[in-house]
């Protein structure tokens, strides 16, 4: 949920970092800064985390899910949440870590030791009984063989290694890694320098082995055979006198209750729905056959076509060819509609959805529209708040109103709606987005790459770092197709109104880019010239 | 500023050309033209993690200071050197860099020129009058002997000074300054930058006492509050080998002393002269060398330099991987005037007719399994043998505890309160920068001593 190091800051790539290789990865423009904002536009409650833990759940049943958190004061309590939300390990994070490019404030004065965090953690899961079904992890600037037991009698069962790991490979702590100047190759995407990197895996084994002998020799001084015998035993700590005569001996109590991990609950398996459309799918998996299904599907049904998208990756890396699944559904869709949705399926539901519709979606097609009998489409919200967030790919149409925090991180995805809520394309990266109607407030912030048409644009309703721009040929060519396309799939009035006398309707549009991007020319065209 | 490394190279200052340096004993190596320093000091990286800062015994702050001079603000990269450095004129010509083989640059083979920046804001910041006496703002009434007025002593009288209390240096030798005086030819040290210094020393108020040997450092007490031993370590290792007596095999400080007093104007006695003479120079360290320049500039026949151990790798060795010192063949500007090297070469006899040295025999030496084995044997001609195989410890009678030749311990003290003790006393024989460092931590022990931390 955050980094220890840095807390609440998010993180910042900046553009001269921004080659071929990472743009592709990032979905992003070469050159362009890429943002990562302290929140998480789709986590407000330790219900949402809950829901997040389950989609990524049903996507991919195998991983195991970790949530890191910030080693503070309370964070036990949040720590039992994360429990109980279903992850499978709770990280806690220190805040003498992070890498270089942190801000030397953050390095210097951010963050709390990640004893105390460890400790609280240890202490509010054993009373609540919750630490025999989750992992303690931890990390921040663990070095040694010594850090590891002090964090093993304090409770946790896995360790993190950033920085000395880095060492072992020949990092110097230049602290130059947003500065693509690393004299060492290892944080720099600069050809010259990337050749001094001498680092090797055997380096990191090593430098590990080291780690674990000293791990082995501080069992042995303190009679311990097993490291689950060490675990969560605080009571073999003894408080050193503090200078600044902090009392740490609440650090090294023992409560009651399972001290470590003994086994993962149950989790819930596929619902009706997921078999449903699993089963619908089979042909289309095993042997790329067309298929299609015709479902209901009511909101208890979270996540739909997750499970399903997950099993075509796993078996077809890039997806299927487009609507190789076809699927009709009819009623109120639940949380995380077409999350992560997989290239080849296209999902037409008519009714409406909850919050996070196609979240992460990596391509395929959404289609919303409404039952026939609805009034006024247009002035209704169909789908919940946060759809499309971290898209990557893929579409969406949709005869109606998006809720707040629409295609908020969209880095690929195209969709069209008929209005939005606050926030829309907040910190995209890349992608298209048409509005043919009202947005909310705040509109584009932080928005880094891609380009957003909205009808009847007002200048008010825009976020910083984003201008409007007159749409050139190109792009009511553009914007044309994708009404023409809303048109076919939703039966939009609006895009039949607007088609109707389109030359004349056009002149409404107005384009939302970053605004560097408005001001200077492309880093490309820049290249040209010179 | 801090990528400038990219482009451009590592460019070492420029020497006078050999032929006409070997004809004087004036200083070999010259400055960078004032662009080139420029570039030169903007290719230090500004690390996070400023690996020069240990490599220096000083922990000179060796980033600030380059990017001052590349930006051009001279007057405050001469304040932030003094600021760990006492004397860094001395270090910028005589110090063999520990700072550059600590660079992170060096990790690629070529460190920013750290010690030429150093002497070029040195000789800068005395060609402006930026660096004046700091006579200190209030007295103590305490009183500190300093005894000897090399690198350390002199870096321990200045600080002690600093602090206000009364200091009296002792020197044994008739000019000030130890060895940077006697030790170091002037073909490397200017002797004129040691007076300099001392008129600063003097104008804040550092009293010098010469031709005054100190062999009980206890009757100091009598008129000091502290007494700070900083007589350096010229007891020489002696060659136990047969014929050692004969006329022609000298040691190599008292050879370059003199030659170092002839150059200041004096006319010894005995001058030991290698002016048409076949010079074997044994020992292949600094002194060595100094002995290597200083023969060729008397007019040698020949010169050669023999070294008990196998020739170092050019490359640094696996085992003193960056940012370590590394043990590699180190070229010295003498040796780039004519002298020839030989390694793995043990001198086993000294042979010569009516008491004068004719020839040394040699055994050629193996290192196999770490335990020296005597192989081949080589004669060689020679009239001169200048013995420059290390030193062992301080020389002389001190009235304090002397162990393995040093004086004092892990601490400035020694076992006679009130009694402190620094440089190549202290650590043996060792490098001008340590000597400073010495100096200056010392000056801090006698301050506790004194007054308790403050």
């Amino acid at each position: 949920m955050a980094q220890g190091a840095k807390p609440g800051e998010g993180g910042h790539l900046p553009g001269h970092k921004v080659d071929a290789v990472i743009a592709r990865l990032r979905h992003a423009a070469p050159g362009t800064e890429l943002v990562s904002p302290p929140p998480h536009h789709d986590i407000y409650s330790i219900e949402d985390l809950a829901q997040l833990i389950g989609d990524l759940r049903a996507v991919n049943p195998a991983a195991e899910i970790s949530v890191k958190l910030v080693s503070e004061a309370g964070v036990g309590t949040v720590a039992a949440g994360v429990a109980k939300a279903g992850a499978d390990a709770v990280l806690i994070s220190g805040g003498s870590g992070g890498t270089g490019a942190a801000p030397l404030g953050s390095i210097k004065r951010a963050g709390l030791p990640w004893e105390l965090g460890l400790a609280e953690a240890q202490q509010v899961l054993a009373l609540n009984d919750l630490h025999g079904r989750v992992r303690l992890e931890v990390d921040g600037q663990l070095m040694t063989g010594r850090d590891v037991i002090v964090a093993g009698l304090l409770g946790a069962e896995r360790f993190g290694f950033g920085t000395a790991a880095l060492v072992s490979l020949g990092c110097v702590l230049m602290r130059v890694c947003h500065k693509n100047t690393c004299p060492v190759g290892v944080a720099t995407q600069d050809p010259q320098l990337r050749a001094h990197f001498a680092g090797e895996p055997e380096h990191v084994i090593a430098f590990m082995g080291v780690v674990a002998r000293q791990v082995r020799e501080e069992m042995a001084r303190l009679g311990f055979r097993r490291f689950d015998e060490l675990v969560g035993r605080a009571d073999r700590l003894r408080p050193a006198a503090d200078p600044a005569g902090l009392d740490l001996a609440p650090l090294c109590h023992v409560v009651d209750g399972e001290r470590r991990f003994v086994a993962a609950p149950p989790r819930p398996g596929p619902s009706r729905l997921d078999l449903a459309l699993l089963d619908a799918a089979a042909p289309a998996i095993a042997r790329g056959e067309r298929v299609a299904a015709v479902e209901a599907v009511d909101n208890r049904d979270r996540a739909v076509l997750a499970r399903l998208s997950g099993e075509i990756v796993a078996r077809h890396p890039a997806g299927l060819p487009d609507d190789t699944v076809e699927v009709e559904l009819h009623g109120t869709a639940g949380q995380s509609f077409a999350a992560f949705l997989a290239p080849g399926v296209s999902v037409r539901l008519c009714g409406e959805a909850n919050d996070a519709v196609g979240k992460g979606m990596a391509g395929g097609r959404i289609v919303l529209v409404p039952p026939d009998a609805a009034a006024l489409p247009e002035a209704s919200v169909i789908l919940g708040n946060v759809a499309l967030y971290g898209a990557t790919g893929g579409t969406l149409f949709a005869r109606g109103r998006a809720g707040e925090r629409f295609a908020v991180r969209n880095s690929g995805a195209v969709a069209v709606v008929e209005g939005t809520g606050a926030h829309g394309c907040e910190y995209m990266t890349g992608g298209l987005v048409a509005v043919l109607g009202p947005v909310g407030r705040n509109f584009g912030a932080g928005m880094s790459g891609g380009a957003a048409f909205l009808l009847d644009p007002a200048p008010e309703r825009l976020g910083s770092g984003v201008a409007l721009a007159p749409l050139d040929p190109e792009d009511l060519e553009q914007l044309r197709a994708l009404v023409v396309e809303h048109r076919e799939r939703t039966g939009s009035s609006v895009a039949w109104r607007l088609l109707a006398r389109w030359e004349r309707e056009q002149r409404r549009f107005g384009k939302v880019v970053p605004q560097r991007r408005a001001a200077e020319p492309a880093p490309s065209h820049r290249a040209a010239e010179g | 500023m801090a990528d400038a490394f990219l482009d451009t190279d590592r460019c070492d200052p420029p020497k006078r050309p050999v032929a006409e340096r070997i004809l004087d004993h004036r200083e070999v190596e010259l400055d960078l033209p004032a662009d080139a320093l420029r570039d030169q000091a903007s290719r230090c990286m500004d690390c996070g993690v400023p690996f020069c800062h240990q490599g220096c015994p000083l922990g000179n702050l060796v980033p600030g200071g380059d990017d001052l001079v590349a930006r051009d603000l001279w007057r405050d990269a001469v304040e932030r050197l003094h600021r760990t450095n006492n004397f860094p004129e001395f270090t910028g010509k005589t110090c063999p860099a520990p700072c550059e083989r600590a660079c992170v640059l060096d990790l690629h083979g070529a460190p920013v020129t750290i010690k030429h920046v150093e002497k070029r804001i040195a000789d800068r910041g005395w060609r402006e009058g930026w660096i004046v006496p700091q006579p200190p703002t209030q007295r103590t009434g305490r009183s500190v002997a300093v005894v000897g007025s090399g690198p350390a002593g002199l870096a321990a009288a200045q600080q002690l000074r600093r602090l206000g209390h009364e200091v009296t240096v002792f020197e044994r030798d008739d000019r000030l300054g130890g060895l940077l005086r006697y030790g170091i030819p002037d073909f490397k040290l200017d002797k004129a930058d040691i007076d300099r210094r001392l008129r600063q020393l003097s104008a804040e108020g550092v009293r010098f006492r010469t031709g005054v040997a100190v062999h009980d450092a206890a009757a100091l007490l009598a008129d000091h509050h502290a007494v700070c031993l900083a007589v350096g370590a010229q007891a020489p290792r002696r060659l136990e080998v047969p014929g050692a007596a004969l006329d022609g095999v000298v040691d190599a400080l008292p050879y370059l002393v003199q030659q170092n007093r002839v150059v200041a104007g004096d006319a010894p006695d005995q001058r030991i002269e290698a002016a048409g003479r076949h010079v074997v120079v044994l020992g292949g360290g600094d002194t060595g060398a100094d002995c290597v320049g200083t023969a060729i500039r008397q007019g040698a026949a020949s010169v050669r330099q023999f070294h008990y151990k196998p020739a170092p790798p050019s490359e640094r060795p696996a085992e003193t991987p960056w940012p370590l010192w590394p043990m590699t063949l180190q070229t010295s500007t003498s040796h780039e005037e004519g002298a020839s090297r030989g390694w793995s070469l043990v001198a086993t006899a000294f042979e010569g007719r009516d008491g004068r040295l004719e020839r040394i025999r040699c055994a050629r030496a193996d290192w196999r399994d770490g335990a020296l084995q005597l192989g081949d044997e080589v004669v060689v001609e020679a009239d001169l043998v200048l013995v420059a195989v290390g030193f062992v410890g301080v020389d002389g009678p001190l009235g304090v505890r002397v162990v393995g030749g040093r004086v004092g311990g892990d601490t400035y003290r020694t076992d006679v309160p009130g009694i402190f003790a620094c440089g190549d006393a202290r650590r043996g024989a060792s490098l001008v920068v340590w000597a400073i460092r010495e100096g200056r931590e010392a000056a801090r022990a006698v301050d506790a001593f004194l007054f308790g931390s403050r």
